[in-house]
């Protein structure tokens, strides 16, 4: 199979999923779920044959497809080039295995669904795949918002299409409004350079930002920032990701944190380093600094908030806030360091590195977190970690896989989550070292948030897994929970081997990273920066002298760990001579129940009390006495921690928007003929200023 | 068919569409608003078949029999089924004097005159006249909608005043793409079918014109 046609290849099974989900609902549901899935993976399946075809293939290789001619003013194209085809990389990775998940998981968690609901399932999964897919390709403006909406509006439906509630409905209509506000950034970003340009493709696009004065191409920059960054999540546009990546279903919510996210990553990268780049010098000022600062910003405040979480996919929904702050630490570091005399280019193409690497290892880690989150929620309907408990013995294969997940974000070693957090810390202290002054200071602040975020999301993933799975059962849902399906269990050891192949040899996966940071930065690349000694070793060759001191092994790493927990296993078993029986845990005579065990209230509490200040905790004690205040029946306590963004900017804005509408709505007349009138005017006045202005 | 006379054809269609334009608006009876915007729209198609021939552009033919298809006999024709099914034999209900409307109507065309005198690079690369005349068309359509309170007169004046853009479009450019021509034939078609399904439904529910719905308010 020639890679050539492998992009009309991906299209077909996209579209033919899309088309057959609908058309074999009349038939069976099932068959339409089952039908629509299979075309989306094979589509996957032919996304990653491209992505790997043009990534290891030869260098600088692009692969171009003209669209046909639909508009006589715009020439619409496809074009994968070397970032195009790593995020592809990406979206097929995830997309692999939430095909295979999804049809089992519908099946148990909705078994009543009707075959409606069924195929605008399927039919919107393989509409999503395929615009998130070609939003990476396309090489016009045209098609580009044409699929980055095709992107939004397929999420929405899955979204929406879950549960009926009311609930789902309200995190549906908060995504579509702040998805669309976004977009209409973007749009005006795009409408300014075709204006200047007069052509939409991005060969035309760059042409036409080489002439831009700095104080448009930054205007243009911070329009299409926001845009993005009101899609991937980033603090304070992060409201609708924690409320509408929780309804959808799981696989979905996967897609949607694991890969969605990253697209709006690949749009920034493509604005700043592509379309809106100067064409020689470094990029302005301004950029690579709040980039870096609102991503330090967004790791900190989603660990903080996912800490406070009880509900399993809301929690991780607030790690993705975490981890897209990561992910653009690495990005804005590499447009402060890009280009800059002096520094060298090896800098950026580390930190450029780390950001990208950290893409695929969020990716793969998140979306096995939430695939585990969904064999927990079809087997228990219960997201609220404080009813779970104990299922560990239940469904051994979801929790050793969840946890390795957990130990991948919380970027310990030997798995991926470590690697590009260290790569990450390695470009921050490489050009600490470099920046003097305030801006040096900058940079340590964030290194050290950086660090905040690791120690904090460790101990919010030891309460996750602990609570959901360890102890014993606090509800009879968590009590007669069975083991997921296999193909769902298949779909998370996709992912979780991954994340191991990342974490225990990165130097490996390097040559991928090749092409994407030899497109963007047309500096060193990947892989000659970082694996320079050898694809065991990862060393960042900053230092002119001590370059040792910042080499590490990840695969030696393991083969440590591995083998002091195997001395560890074999001492125990030597000094032990089977002298032990089981017996339940001693708990002062009394009778053990589950209410023993550590809550995820409680576990977080002195969390809540360092950070109060953030938090704003609320907390509601009722306490019920038989007679006297000594004798108490029950407490009850409810307790809630708020989300800063949400009460200190959006619901003034609710409350100003709510008196303006309510002000207009007492003074409009409700005559259809009054309105029109108003429009007439409106006509007249703009044709008489057009007239003055002249 | 030489530069000059294809201006005075379109000149003349254009007296001729602003002269239907004023029969709209001066029209006192529902039918006679419906027969005007029916001829409108041939001139329309005229208009269309006879810059084809000039021009040498085959989709200009295309959306020529397109618009005398659906403009002057389809959209008449169902807004002639709805008067009759819905027995409506009083005057259209303006909301200011007919009279009033007129001059108003004068106001629009002396001033979209006046105010496209200055575009001259445009004027110079479009046939005759046709800018003002289409920006007058459009903006007394709007009028007409402005001005009435039943939803039937409101649908003539946006059959109107969309086909001053049609005509608009059609000069200036010498043809637009086809799709576009042809996405504006759907919106037309749409605005028809959504308002004669509202209307119908309106009636037959609570017994009460769309000017009536102006009671919900809350």
């Amino acid at each position: 199979m020639d890679v050539d046609s492998g992009l009309g290849l991906m299209a077909a099974c996209y579209g033919a999923g899309a088309l057959s989900s609908l058309l074999l609902a009349r038939l069976s549901g099932r068959l339409a779920l089952g039908v629509g899935h299979l075309a989306a993976f094979a589509g996957a399946v032919a996304g990653l044959g491209i992505a790997l075809g043009v990534l290891l293939g030869a260098p600088g290789r692009t692969l171009t497809q003209p669209l046909p001619i639909l508009f006589p003013f715009a020439r619409l194209s496809l074009s994968v080039d070397g970032l195009s085809a790593y995020f592809l990389f990406v979206i097929s990775l995830v997309a692999v295995a939430a095909a295979l998940y999804g049809p089992a998981y519908l099946r148990a968690h909705s078994p009543d669904a009707g075959p409606a609901r069924q195929a605008a399932q399927g039919f919107a999964l393989n509409v999503f795949l395929g615009s998130m897919a070609f939003v990476c390709c396309a090489d016009d403006a045209l098609t580009f918002l044409f699929c980055w909406e095709g992107m939004t509006l397929a999420s929405y439906v899955l979204v929406v299409s879950d549960d009926r509630d009311g609930e789902n409905a309200r995190a549906g209509l908060l995504y579509m409004v702040m998805a669309h506000g976004g977009t209409a950034l973007l749009l005006v970003a795009f409408l300014i350079l075709t204006e200047r340009s007069g052509a939409f493709d991005f060969m035309a696009l760059r042409a036409a930002a080489r002439d831009l004065d700095p104080a448009t191409r930054t205007t243009l920059f911070f329009l299409a920032f926001s845009g993005f960054a009101a899609k991937a999540g980033v603090v304070p546009l992060h409201v609708w990701l924690p409320r509408a990546h929780p309804a959808a279903p799981s696989h979905v919510s996967a897609l949607m944190s694991g890969v969605m996210l990253k697209v709006a990553i690949y749009g920034i990268l493509r604005f700043a380093f592509d379309l809106l780049a100067p064409v020689a010098g470094p990029l302005p000022f301004s950029w690579g600094w709040i980039v870096l600062f609102v991503g330090t910003i967004s790791a900190v405040l989603g660990v903080l908030y996912a800490l406070q979480q009880h509900d399993l996919k809301r929690l991780l929904a607030f790690h993705s806030v975490e981890n897209i702050g990561i992910i653009l630490i690495g990005v804005g570091l590499a447009m402060i360091l890009w280009r800059q005399e002096g520094v060298g280019g090896a800098l950026a193409t580390v930190a450029l590195t780390a950001a990208l690497l950290h893409t695929v290892n969020h990716a793969a880690f998140k979306g096995l977190l939430f695939l585990g989150a969904g064999s927990v929620l079809c087997r228990t309907h219960v997201r609220n970690m404080e009813e779970l408990g104990g299922l560990a013995r239940r469904m051994p294969w979801t929790a050793g896989l969840f946890l390795l997940g957990a130990i991948a974000i919380s970027a310990l070693p030997p798995l991926n989550g470590f690697v590009s957090e260290w790569l990450t810390f390695q470009a921050l202290l490489g050009s600490a070292s470099r920046f003097h002054g305030p801006a040096g200071l900058v940079i340590v602040f964030a290194a050290a948030m950086l660090a905040l975020t690791g120690g904090l999301a460790a101990a919010c993933f030891v309460k996750a897994f602990g609570v959901t799975f360890l102890g014993r059962p606090r509800t009879s849902h968590a009590e007669h929970a069975t083991e997921a399906p296999p193909s769902m269990i298949a779909a998370m050891v996709w992912l979780g081997a991954v994340c191991v192949a990342l974490g225990v040899a990165p130097g490996y996966a390097m040559p991928l990273l090749d092409a994407p940071t030899a497109t963007l930065l047309h500096g060193p690349v990947a892989s000659a920066v970082v694996t320079a000694r050898g694809p065991l070793v990862l060393s960042t060759a900053l230092m002119p002298s001590g370059a040792d001191a910042t080499a590490i092994s990840m695969t030696m790493v393991a083969a440590l760990l591995l083998s002091l927990t195997a001395i560890a296993w074999i001492l125990r078993r030597g000094l032990q001579p089977a002298l032990h029986r089981a017996a339940p845990t001693w708990t002062c005579g009394m009778k053990p129940t589950s209410r023993f065990d550590y809550t995820a209230t409680a576990f977080a509490k002195p969390l809540r009390l360092v950070f109060e200040a953030l938090y704003h905790p609320r907390r509601e004690v009722t306490r019920e006495t038989a007679g006297t205040p000594y004798v108490l029946r029950r407490i009850h306590y409810a307790g809630e921690v708020v989300d800063l963004a949400e009460t200190q900017v959006y619901h003034r804005v609710e409350r100003e928007i709510s008196a303006l509408s309510q002000a207009i709505r007492a003074r409009s007349t409700g005559r259809i003929y009054g309105y029109i009138g108003f429009v007439l005017g409106a006509l007249f006045v703009a044709l008489l200023l057009s007239e003055l202005g002249r | 068919m030489s530069e000059e006379a294809l201006h005075a054809v379109i000149d003349d269609l254009g007296a001729l569409l602003l002269f239907t334009m004023i029969l709209i608006v001066a029209a006192g009876q529902i039918y006679r608003a419906i027969y005007a915007v029916s001829a409108q729209s041939l001139l329309i198609a005229l208009a269309a078949a006879v810059l084809a021939t000039a021009t040498g552009n085959t989709d200009l033919w295309v959306i020529a029999g397109v618009t005398l298809a659906v403009k002057a006999v389809a959209l008449p024709w169902v807004l002639h089924w709805i008067v009759q099914r819905m027995d409506i034999r009083r005057e259209i209900e303006p909301v200011i004097p007919i009279a009033a409307t007129l001059a108003l109507s004068v106001v629009i065309v002396v001033a979209s005159f006046q105010l496209t005198t200055s575009l001259g690079p445009v004027r110079q690369a479009i046939a005759g006249n046709a800018l003002p005349v289409g920006i007058s068309l459009t903006l007394t359509g709007v009028l007409v909608m402005a001005t009435r309170k039943t939803a039937l007169t409101q649908m003539v004046g946006l059959f109107a005043s969309e086909n001053g853009i049609f005509f608009t479009a059609m000069a200036v450019t010498q043809g637009m793409p086809l799709i576009i021509e042809i996405g504006v034939i759907l919106d037309v078609i749409l605005a028809a079918l959504v308002m004669t399904i509202l209307v119908l439904r309106v009636r037959s529910t609570v017994d009460a014109d769309v000017a009536d719905l102006d009671r919900l308010r809350g």
